[in-house]
C-alpha cells in the first residue's frame, strides 16, 4: 500500500511503531493469550484441563450459544434484505440533499445502542407503550403477552434498529460501483433489465452481502448492553452470561467463562474474516 | 453534465422504503422525546399534560454532576491517549515503516472482532493486582482499544490524503526535524481528520456502558450507568436521561458533518447516484 | 440511400439545446468521428443512437428503419464505452459471450465466435483472465471484442481511447480503425481529440455546442474549414481580423494581406483572415516575390517541438506565429528582424461573426 520507494526498514523504524505495540500488547493481546490459556487450566490444580470447554455443553451454556446465534443470525439477515431496498431507494433518490441527510441519519442512528435505544424501545413497545396503546385503542389488537419488548421479539426489534443503518452504509457504496456504463453495455448487448441484475448487478452486489451479513453478525453477536437493558434474565445470551460472571452475579467457575469467551472470540474472529476477504473483493471488482 | 437538470420524482416504492426507514429510526426517538415531558402517556394516544418536572428531577438526582464529570473526564481522557498513540504511529508507518501497515491494519480492525464483554473480562482476569485492578486506569485502557478504529480510520484517510512524503522531506531540507514537521506541518494539514477522529471516539465513549459497568461498576460511575439505574426506578426521569444522551450524540454527529464539510472529505463522492 | 440516418434530430436536457436539428447521413461500412469540446452534445448524439437518450424531436433510420422506438436491448448496435464497462464478475471468455448467450447462440457457435473476435484484438491467451488483471488498453481491446462478438449493425466508440496512455492511444487507434476495416462496419467514432479524429476517420463532423459546424473528410476539414471555430479547434491558426478592401485584399489592423478570391464578400465587410503557422516562411533578407505577402516583424519566442520550432513573430504589436523545420532555415535568434512570407492560397477568408 505505501506508496513511493521501497523503504528498507532499520530498528530505529520499529522503534518508532514500539509504543504502539506495547499498548496494544498490554490492554489487548496479552490479556486475551491469558483468557486463551487461563480456559485450559483447572482451577484448583493449575493443569491443563478440557474440562471448562466439556462443561459448555451444560443446557444453560448451549441455549445461550444458541439464541445468541440466532438472534444474530436473524437480525442480520433481516438487517442486509430490509438495508439493501432501503439503501437503493436512498440510492436512486433524485435529491442529493435528502439522500446526504439519511445517510447522515444512518451515520447518527447506527451509533444508538445501547440503553438509551433500549429505553425508547420500551416507551414505544412497552406494556404501555404508544404503539401497543396505538394498537389496542384504534386497531383493537392486543400486542401482550404474544409479543413483549423484554423478550426474544422485542430484543430483535431493537437490534434490527441499529443494524438497519449499518447495513444501509455498507451497500451504498456497492450500488455507487454498479457502473451505469455495465448497465448499458449489458442493455446494447441485448439483456433487459432483469437479465442485467441477474447475472451481473447481483453477482456484482455478492461480496458486499456476504460482508454486510457477517458484518452485521458480530455487530449482534457482541452487543450487550441492548441486551442487558431490555431482557435481563428473561434470555439467556453469550455476552450476558460473560457479564454476569465478570460481575460475579453468577457463583460459577470462572474457567467456565473464560472458555465461553474463547468460543464467542473464535465465532467473531471467523464472521470478521470473513468479513475482510469479502470486503477486499467487493473492493478489487470495483476497480476493474 | 447530462440530464443533471432532469427533474424526476422519487418512484413510489422508493417513498415507501424510505418511510418506512424514517418510520423505524425516528419514532423511537422522537417518542421518548415526548416521553421525558409527558405526566401521563399510558392511557391516551398523546400525552394528557406536558411537564419539565422530570428533567428537575434528573438534575437533582444525587450523582447527577458527577456522573456527568466522570463521563466527560472519561471521554476526553480517552480521546487524549487515542490522539497520543495513534497519529504519531499512523504517521510514522506512512514514512518510514511502510512494512508495518498490515500489521497495523490488523491490531486495527481487531478490536472489531472482540466483544466488548470478552475485553472486560480478560483485562479484570489480568490485572488483579493494585493500583490498576478494577481501576478508572485499566478502564481508560480498555476504551482506548475498543475506540481505536473510530481514530484510526479517519487519521489514516487524512494522512493517505496528503503527500506525507513530500512534505516531510521538504520540511527536513528547510531544517525541521521529526517532531517539528508533525507539529508544525502534518498536523496542520491533516486536522479535519484528528477532528473528526476525536469527535468519533468522544461520543462513543461518552455512551459507552458494558465495559464501565464491568470494569469499574459504581466506582466510578459515568453517565449511562446513571442512566440504566433509572430505568429501573422512574422512568420518566430515564426518559430525561436519554434524551440528554441523544441529543448529546446529535449535537457531535453535527459537529463531524459540520468538520468534515470543512475539510474535503472524500466520502461524499464515491457515494453519489448516477 | 445512407445506412444510418439522423433527421432533425433535437434534445434539451432542462430547457438547455444539447442537440440543435441534428441531420447526417452515414454510408454503410465508413467510420464517421464526432469531433467537438466537452459538452458540444456528441456523446448525446452518439447516445441517441444507442438508445440510451430519448430524442425530443427527430428520426434515426437504420438501414431505412426508424429505431427511435426500439429499445437499445434490440436495436442490434454495439458500444465501447470510455470507462472500459467489462463485467467484473465474469471473465474475459464470458465478457465477450455475454451477447451471445442473450440471442441464445448455440454453446459452439458461441465458442468459435469468442475465439474468433479474440483473435481479431490479439489477445488469445487471456480468455480465463479476469478484467481487473489486464492493463487499460487490453481491458478495451476486450471491450472492443466484446461488442463486435453479436455482429452489430453499428459500432459505437465513445472516446474510447480517453482513460489510456498516449502510447496505447496510437496503437490502438491503428487497430480500431484495421478491425473496422477489415469487418468494414459501420462506425460511430466520439472524441475530443482532433489529431485522433483526422487520423482515423473516413469523415468528420465537427460540433460545439449543439450544432454541426463542418462535415468532411479530415482533408477537407483541415485544409478547408468552414467556420471560425473549425479553424481554430482543429490545428494553429493566426488570426487576423479586418475588412474586405479592392479585389483579393483585405486590410487589417496591424498589416494588408494578399488573399484568393473574395468574390464572396461585399466591399468594406468585416472579415477574419485565418492562416496556418506552417504555411509561413521565414526569410531574414528581404525576398523578392510578387504577389506574396511579405511582412516585417521581430523573434519574441523560440520554442522548439522537436520536428519543427515555433516562432513568436511581433508584426506591429500582433503576435503571429510561424512554424518552421529546422532542416531549412537558418538559425533564429530572439529579438531578430525576420520577413514572414506567405502566398495567398494560404489565406483564409471568413466573415466575421457577430
Amino acid at each position: 500500500m505505501s506508496p513511493s520507494k521501497k523503504t528498507r526498514s532499520t530498528a530505529s523504524d520499529w522503534l518508532g511503531f514500539a509504543p504502539f505495540l506495547l499498548f496494544c500488547l498490554a490492554f489487548e493481546i496479552v490479556p486475551i493469550l491469558f483468557l486463551l490459556r487461563g480456559s485450559f487450566i483447572e482451577r484448583s490444580t493449575q493443569q491443563f484441563t478440557l474440562q471448562n470447554y466439556i462443561d459448555l455443553q451444560r443446557p444453560i451454556y448451549v441455549n445461550s450459544f444458541i439464541n445468541s446465534i440466532k438472534i444474530s443470525g436473524l437480525t442480520a439477515i433481516i438487517g442486509v434484505i430490509l438495508g439493501t431496498f432501503i439503501g437503493y431507494a436512498v440510492y436512486r433518490w433524485p435529491s442529493e440533499r435528502v439522500r446526504q441527510a439519511l445517510i447522515s441519519l444512518s451515520d447518527v442512528t447506527t451509533n444508538f445502542a445501547g440503553a438509551p435505544l433500549a429505553f425508547a424501545f420500551v416507551v414505544i413497545l412497552g406494556l404501555n407503550g404508544v404503539i401497543t396503546q396505538f394498537l389496542l385503542q384504534y386497531l383493537d389488537y392486543e400486542l401482550y403477552p404474544k409479543f413483549s419488548i423484554y423478550s426474544f421479539s422485542g430484543l430483535t426489534l431493537a437490534y434490527v434498529y441499529f443494524q438497519l443503518p449499518l447495513m444501509v452504509l455498507l451497500i451504498l457504496p456497492a450500488f455507487a460501483g454498479i457502473k451505469k456504463e455495465w448497465q448499458e453495455s449489458a442493455q446494447s448487448l441485448g439483456a433487459g433489465t432483469f437479465q442485467f441484475w441477474w447475472r451481473i448487478g447481483i453477482p456484482v452486489l455478492t461480496p458486499s452481502l456476504i460482508a454486510g451479513l457477517t458484518l452485521l453478525f458480530a455487530n449482534a453477536f457482541g452487543a450487550y448492553a441492548t441486551a442487558y437493558t431490555l431482557v435481563q434474565a428473561k434470555l439467556s445470551l453469550v455476552t450476558l452470561q460473560i457479564g454476569y460472571m465478570i460481575a460475579g452475579e453468577v457463583r460459577q467457575n470462572q474457567a467456565v467463562g473464560m472458555a465461553m469467551a474463547v468460543l464467542s472470540l473464535i465465532i467473531m474472529g471467523l464472521s470478521i474474516w470473513i468479513y475482510q476477504a469479502a470486503t477486499r473483493r467487493a473492493r478489487r471488482w470495483s476497480k476493474a | 453534465m447530462r440530464a443533471l437538470n432532469k427533474k424526476v420524482y422519487p418512484a413510489g416504492w422508493q417513498v415507501a422504503t424510505v418511510g418506512f426507514f424514517l418510520f423505524y429510526m425516528l419514532v423511537p426517538i422522537i417518542s421518548t422525546y415526548v416521553f421525558s415531558v409527558a405526566t401521563r402517556w399510558d392511557r391516551t394516544i398523546l400525552p394528557e399534560g406536558y411537564t419539565l418536572e422530570f428533567y428537575k428531577r434528573a438534575f437533582e438526582a444525587s450523582y447527577f454532576t458527577t456522573t456527568l464529570r466522570n463521563s466527560l473526564v472519561l471521554s476526553l481522557a480517552t480521546v487524549l491517549v487515542s490522539l497520543l498513540i495513534i497519529v504519531p504511529t499512523v504517521y510514522w508507518v506512512h514514512t518510514r515503516l511502510g512494512r508495518a501497515k498490515p500489521l497495523l491494519d490488523i491490531l486495527m480492525i481487531l478490536p472489531f472482532g472482540i466483544p466488548t464483554v470478552v475485553l472486560a473480562l480478560a483485562l479484570v482476569q489480568v490485572y488483579n493486582f493494585a493500583p490498576l485492578a478494577r481501576s478508572p486506569f485499566l478502564l481508560i485502557g480498555a476504551v482506548v482499544v475498543y475506540s481505536m478504529p473510530f481514530m484510526y480510520r479517519p487519521v489514516s484517510n487524512a494522512i493517505q490524503a496528503i503527500d506525507v512524503h513530500v512534505l516531510t522531506e521538504a520540511g527536513q531540507s528547510l531544517g525541521a526535524n521529526v517532531f517539528q514537521v508533525l507539529a508544525k506541518i502534518i498536523i496542520p494539514n491533516i486536522l479535519p481528520g484528528l477532528l473528526s477522529g476525536s469527535l468519533l471516539v468522544f461520543a462513543t465513549v461518552f455512551a459507552e456502558y458494558t465495559l464501565t459497568s464491568l470494569i469499574v461498576g459504581a466506582r466510578f460511575k459515568t453517565f449511562p450507568l446513571l442512566l440504566v439505574e433509572f430505568t429501573r426506578i422512574n422512568g420518566n426521569v430515564a426518559a430525561a436521561f436519554s434524551v440528554i444522551s441523544f441529543t448529546i450524540a446529535w449535537l457531535v454527529s453535527l459537529l463531524i458533518l459540520w468538520v468534515g464539510s470543512k475539510g474535503q472529505t472524500e466520502k461524499v463522492e464515491s457515494i453519489q447516484a448516477r | 440511400m445512407a445506412y444510418l440516418e439522423l433527421k432533425n434530430v433535437n434534445k434539451s436536457f432542462g430547457g438547455v439545446a444539447a442537440v440543435h436539428d441534428f441531420s447526417l447521413d452515414i454510408e454503410k461500412g465508413s467510420l464517421v468521428s464526432f469531433l467537438g469540446p466537452s459538452g458540444c452534445g456528441k456523446t448525446t448524439t452518439l447516445r441517441m443512437i444507442a438508445g440510451f437518450e430519448q430524442l425530443d424531436s427527430g428520426t434515426i433510420l437504420l438501414d431505412g428503419n426508424d429505431i427511435v422506438p426500439v429499445p437499445p436491448n434490440r436495436r442490434d448496435i454495439g458500444m465501447v464505452f470510455q470507462a472500459y464497462a467489462l463485467f467484473p464478475n465474469m471473465t474475459v471468455r464470458e465478457n465477450i459471450a455475454f451477447g451471445l448467450r442473450m440471442k441464445k447462440t448455440p454453446k459452439e457457435d458461441v465458442e468459435k465466435r469468442v475465439d474468433s473476435v479474440l483473435d481479431m484484438v490479439r489477445l488469445q491467451d487471456t480468455g480465463k483472465r479476469f478484467p481487473h488483471q489486464l492493463s487499460g488498453g487490453q481491458q478495451q481491446r476486450i471491450a472492443l471484442a466484446r461488442a463486435l462478438a453479436v455482429q452489430p449493425r453499428v459500432l459505437l466508440l465513445d472516446e474510447p481511447l480517453s482513460a489510456l496512455d498516449a502510447e496505447v492511444r496510437v496503437v490502438l487507434r491503428g487497430e480500431i480503425r484495421r478491425i473496422q476495416s477489415e469487418l468494414a462496419i459501420t462506425t460511430v467514432y466520439v472524441t475530443h481529440d482532433q489529431e485522433e479524429a483526422l487520423s482515423i476517420s473516413d469523415k468528420v463532423v465537427v460540433m460545439n455546442k449543439g450544432l454541426i459546424e463542418q462535415v468532411g473528410t479530415p482533408e477537407e476539414i483541415y485544409r478547408a474549414p468552414n467556420t471560425r471555430f473549425v479553424a481554430t479547434f482543429i490545428g494553429t491558426a493566426n488570426q487576423f481580423p479586418g475588412q474586405t478592401s479592392e479585389k483579393n485584399k483585405v486590410i487589417c489592423v496591424n498589416v494588408e494581406l494578399l488573399t484568393g478570391s473574395l468574390k464572396e464578400f461585399n466591399a468594406g465587410q468585416s472579415v477574419v483572415v485565418l492562416v496556418r503557422p506552417e504555411t509561413i516562411q521565414v526569410q531574414v533578407e528581404r525576398p523578392q516575390q510578387e504577389n506574396c505577402n511579405i511582412i516585417p516583424g521581430v523573434v519574441e519566442t523560440i520554442t522548439f517541438h522537436g520536428a519543427v520550432t515555433r516562432l513568436g513573430v511581433n508584426i506591429n504589436g500582433q503576435r503571429v506565429v510561424a512554424d518552421i523545420t529546422v532542416a531549412n532555415t537558418q538559425p533564429v535568434s530572439l529579438n531578430q528582424k525576420l520577413w514572414l512570407t506567405f502566398p495567398p492560397e494560404a489565406c483564409q477568408v471568413m466573415a466575421a461573426e457577430e
